[in-house]
């Protein structure tokens, strides 16, 4: 709770002056100074670290204060509490100059622990990371005095050897290696003491340790690991789980060969022509190599480890261990083999037999993954086929289990990492693609950038159009999941339940009405299905109107014209003529078959608009190849209100493409016959009716008939009379009341304007005409390319030539 | 391995409670606590030194900050949740948080690290608990560390209440995470070896 104590705390803190703050320091270097370090010195540096904190902008401390921090950090007479303070100030002023720490003399494991910690966080300018590694080394090198642990430096090491593996050096690694390889496999198997509570009658043998157990309470009968339980712990029991915590890493930076850091390409290791069948016997292993033999006793904790998965926990909180426990160890095994691969052949049916006491526990989900990755990565080499293994992924796991956020989350990225599966058109991987948007539609808002790396891998010329209708209905797609998680399971035995002359009543209903559930099998289906048509979803897309405002198929909604902008953006770089088309005709088609969210429709007629002039670009003679769809289109005046942005685009294509220059097949006749479509358009939207309310219609929508009509007309110049009288009755248009009433002035002026400018324009026919059909070889000049930019400029030029005083331009 | 680890007020669109506060704007998602592990080769030195050095990683962890409480708004509005808190339970207990909201996100590189980075983040009425972690790091493990930190947070800090320990006890904070996350390091606790951490940090179970 961000209360209002803490809101003033803060303030406080941030409008300390410097001055203040100098006094306030040399208060606690007093305090730090004198003999005793109590609450008052607690409380000070409480403040004082607050002060440091609570601003991002530097705070100045006085280099001899802040050696006095240091040094009582190291002290060894103080009490805890306030070392742990002097550290995070010391944290919370990094990267310092003034410091003079050093680990070299420091014995004591824990304030090692917490010296490097302020080490670690200077940056590494003076290769501070690399003298803290080798102090630790040092440490772990000899035999450690009584009541000092190995427990707390082993993190840091971890820590080191991720930022620079190579502060140590191949030896000092064999020596951590070796002794990893002891803890993990030569824990005691007793439990730990209590510690003796000391005082005249404490029996400190009173109670004998039994052996540790496993997670079901059974007594242990193998090695101790992470999932073995004890009353009370020892030393090297609690350096085995931080030797398994940190072996992964280990792995990466050690395992193989020569010096890998963790964020490297880690594909190595498969370079044995010949692969081991027998596996190395624990008895041999001694005489290994460190690396080697800590390779082999990791092996074995792994297998441990997934036994021990098996069993039912007590405590249920151990299940979640059990399963991330499982996790690491399928994932540290396909480490090992790609390392070794001697290792394969054991991994591989170990883990075949794993998957198959898994696969059917949806609690087990997120197992899969690395399993199905490891065979990814290994099957080959050892000859198994693990097909059904990527079946069962793909096909059953997202349409079970979308709604698990975090598998959900781990499912693309394992996509992702494995990208180049999608390319190979039968694969089970790409086939799959409408199994994995389910995520997408469940998940939007932390999927959406997953997606957006993740869709120019699905998209090619054979599932284009799937995708591209899949998108537009991807939030009719999440009201069907969501309709799909609250129905009760499908009852076998199909009762008459519905009538097929009965309208469903509810989504619910409709869930297993027979005239629906054909549709919603399909929007839910696993497998990609080109041939189906979406054509047929209309009626249950109205059906799920009453879900439209629900909040999640609102954040599904969001992320739909982003993804269409992908779309275009990718498909543009491989689609041919054909495809082009095709996506056109969809296109027009598909803007009268959208679920009916209004933003959702306006941004995805923004989107398609846009994308329909790029279409165009790449096509241009789909102006003329589509003749009879867009004839269709710009010919229906509902579509000038409900799809402007469309129609606008549309109407602009047909300006600029519908040419000779573009299409040799483009005739006069067809030149003709689109002109009579487009004026009989801005006849019935320009009409002044006598009685009737105007209606209004988008200004920029009739500034584009006129110009388009204009551009028609340059090419077809029999038609120059007809736009040129139409063109001058704009002005009566503009001028009369019931207009000037429903549109606004400004529109109006510039809608003149424009006629005016067009008007002139074709009073000299052959400029009209190249500035409106430009040669082809031309248009590549800057000029040409901003035509659109500068056609009004043009046009203004032009209109003065001819109006030399300014007559009814107004400003 | 975990890179950071950060302890956030969620902000939103209620007003700041403080007394005669003028301005009603939403409240701004702060950062009250949080833990810096390392930062990873590779990461472009700044110039301008220490200060901008310090500035950067500030900013950093707001930026990560603010990303959390986006995303937990976001799933909280899908999910329907009502923004009421839920009954806070006795503060001595450790609060069981399985319905809490929670959820993982990627940051691309550059933005705001310069390496890619996994967010996993839980969040408990109006505060929230972040791991930012490299990218193939063991998410089950991440959630299981998350599931633990906060409730000891909540009580340790007395977080629920009204005062302002989050900011003057950062040692409590730091005690906790060098038991559970110590130097970045996730790890596989099962539950007696959490108690035996509990009985070390001088916590009562009631198991």
């Amino acid at each position: 709770m961000f209360t209002a104590a803490a809101e003033s705390f803060l303030k406080q803190a941030r409008e300390i002056q410097e001055e203040e703050l100098r006094r306030f320091a040399s208060r606690v270097a007093a305090l730090l100074q004198g003999p005793e370090l109590g609450p008052e010195a607690v409380d000070c540096l409480q403040r004082l670290h607050l002060a440091v904190a609570a601003t991002k902008y530097p705070r100045k401390l006085d280099g001899k204060f802040v050696e006095l921090l240091q040094t009582v950090l190291c002290s060894s007479k103080c009490p805890e509490q306030i070392q742990v303070l002097c550290a995070a100030i010391l944290r919370e002023m990094s990267p310092c100059n003034d410091l003079i720490l050093s680990c070299d003399e420091i014995q004591d494991t824990k304030l090692l622990s917490l010296v490097s910690s302020v080490l670690l966080a200077q940056g590494n300018k003076k290769a501070e990371v690399s003298a803290v590694g080798q102090r630790i080394v040092k440490v772990l090198e000899r035999r450690l005095p009584e009541g000092q642990s190995a427990r707390y430096l082993l993190p840091v090491l971890s820590n080191i050897i991720s930022v620079s593996p190579e502060s140590l050096t191949e030896e000092q690694t064999n020596v951590v290696s070796k002794k990893m390889a002891d803890w993990l496999r030569y824990a005691s198997i007793q439990q730990g003491v209590s510690q003796p509570s000391g005082g005249f009658f404490s029996n400190p043998r009173t109670r004998q340790p039994g052996p540790v157990t496993e997670v079901d309470g059974a007594i242990a009968t193998d090695f101790f690991t992470v999932l073995s339980v004890g009353q009370y712990y020892t030393q090297d029991q609690w350096l085995n789980v931080q030797a398994f915590s940190m072996l992964r890493n280990w792995l990466l930076c050690y395992g193989g060969k020569g010096l890998k850091t963790p964020n490297s390409d880690d594909k190595s290791g498969m370079d044995r022509s010949v692969m081991s069948m027998v596996s190395t016997t624990s008895t041999s292993s001694r005489l290994l190599p460190p690396k080697e033999r800590l390779r082999e006793k990791a092996f074995e904790y792994c297998q441990r480890l997934i036994e021990q998965s098996n069993r039912r926990p007590l405590k249920k909180d151990d299940g979640d261990l059990q399963k991330a426990c499982l996790i690491e160890a399928v994932t540290i095994m396909d480490i090992i083999c790609k390392q070794d691969s001697s290792y394969v052949y054991r991994a591989v049916s170990f883990l075949k037999i794993l998957h198959s006491r898994i696969c059917g526990d949806a609690t087990y989900a997120r197992a899969l993954l690395p399993i199905a990755q490891f065979f990814l990565n290994h099957s080959k080499m050892a000859a198994v086929d693990s097909d059904a293994i990527y079946k069962h992924l793909f096909t059953d796991i997202p349409a079970q289990l979308f709604h698990n956020p975090s598998l959900a989350f781990e499912f693309v990225q394992f996509c992702k990492d494995n990208s180049q599966l999608f390319t190979e058109t039968s694969s089970i991987f790409r086939q799959s693609f409408p199994n994995l948007f389910k995520f997408l539609a469940w998940n939007s808002p932390p999927l959406i950038s997953e997606f957006v790396d993740l869709l120019p891998f699905l998209l090619d010329a054979g599932t284009a159009i799937e995708i591209f209708h899949l998108l537009l209905d991807l939030p009719c797609l999440t009201a069907a999941l969501d309709i799909q998680l609250r129905s009760p399971a499908l009852l076998t035995s199909e009762r008459a339940a519905s009538d097929p002359a009965v309208k469903p009543a509810t989504c619910l209903e409709a869930f297993r009405h027979p005239l629906y559930k054909s549709m919603f099998q399909y929007l839910l289906r696993t497998k990609s299905a080109p041939e189906d048509a979406p054509e047929r979803l209309t009626p249950l897309r109205q059906l799920l109107g009453s879900l439209a405002s629900s909040p999640r198929v609102v954040q599904c909604a969001e992320t739909v014209p982003v993804l269409l902008e992908l779309f275009f953006r990718v498909v543009a770089e491989f689609a041919d003529g054909p495809l082009i088309n095709q996506l056109v005709v969809l296109l027009l088609q598909r803007s009268d078959q959208l679920y009916e969210i209004p933003a959702f429709k306006d941004d995805v007629y923004r989107v398609l608009s846009s994308q329909l002039v790029m279409l165009c670009k790449l096509h241009p003679a789909l102006i003329v190849e589509l003749s009879t769809e867009i004839l269709e289109f710009s010919g229906t005046v509902s579509n000038i209100q409900n799809k402007e942005a469309i129609f606008t685009h549309v109407v602009w294509a047909i300006g600029e493409y519908m040419s000779v220059s573009y299409d040799k097949r483009c005739t006069v006749e067809q030149i003709n016959r689109f002109f009579e479509t487009l004026e009989a358009m801005l006849f019935e939207i320009t009409q002044l009716r006598p009685l009737a309310s105007t209606p209004s219609y988008a200004p920029r929508a009739i500034s584009v008939l006129m110009a388009t009509l204009t551009k028609l007309a340059a090419r077809s110049q029999d038609l120059i009379p007809r736009v040129s009288m139409f063109l001058s009755k704009m002005r009566t248009f503009v001028q009369n009341p019931a207009v000037t009433s429903v549109y606004c002035e400004e529109d109006l002026e510039e809608i003149l304007i424009r006629a005016t400018e067009l008007m002139n324009l074709l009073k000299m026919p052959s400029v009209a005409q190249f500035v409106f059909t430009p040669p082809v070889d031309v248009a590549s000049t800057r000029f040409q390319r901003e035509v659109n930019d500068s056609l009004p400029f043009a046009l203004r030029i032009v209109t003065r030539l001819l109006e030399p005083t300014p007559g009814f331009m107004p400003g | 391995m975990v890179r950071a680890f950060v302890l956030l007020a969620l902000g939103g669109p209620d007003p700041p409670t403080l007394p005669g506060s003028a301005h009603s704007g939403p409240a701004p998602c702060r950062v009250l606590y949080s833990r810096v592990f390392r930062t990873p080769p590779g990461t472009p030195l700044v110039p301008g030194g220490p200060p901008r050095q310090r500035l950067r990683r500030k900013e950093q962890l707001l930026a990560v900050a603010r990303q959390v409480a986006s995303q937990c708004r976001l799933l909280q509005s899908s999910s329907g949740r009502p923004s009421s808190p839920q009954l806070p339970q006795l503060p001595d207990e450790p609060i069981s948080l399985q319905d809490a909201p929670g959820g993982v996100f990627q940051l691309p590189p550059g933005d705001p690290f310069p390496q890619r980075v996994t967010v996993t983040w839980l969040s408990v009425l109006a505060l929230a608990f972040a791991l930012v972690c490299d990218p193939q790091e063991n998410l089950s493990l991440a959630e299981i560390t998350l599931r633990r930190l906060a409730p000891r947070l909540l009580a340790s800090l007395r977080l629920l209440g009204p005062g302002a320990d989050v900011l003057l006890r950062p040692e409590a904070a730091d005690v906790l995470l060098d038991r559970l996350l110590p130097h970045g390091q996730m790890l596989f606790l099962n539950e007696r070896f959490l108690q035996a951490t509990d009985r070390e940090m001088g916590i009562k179970t009631s198991r």
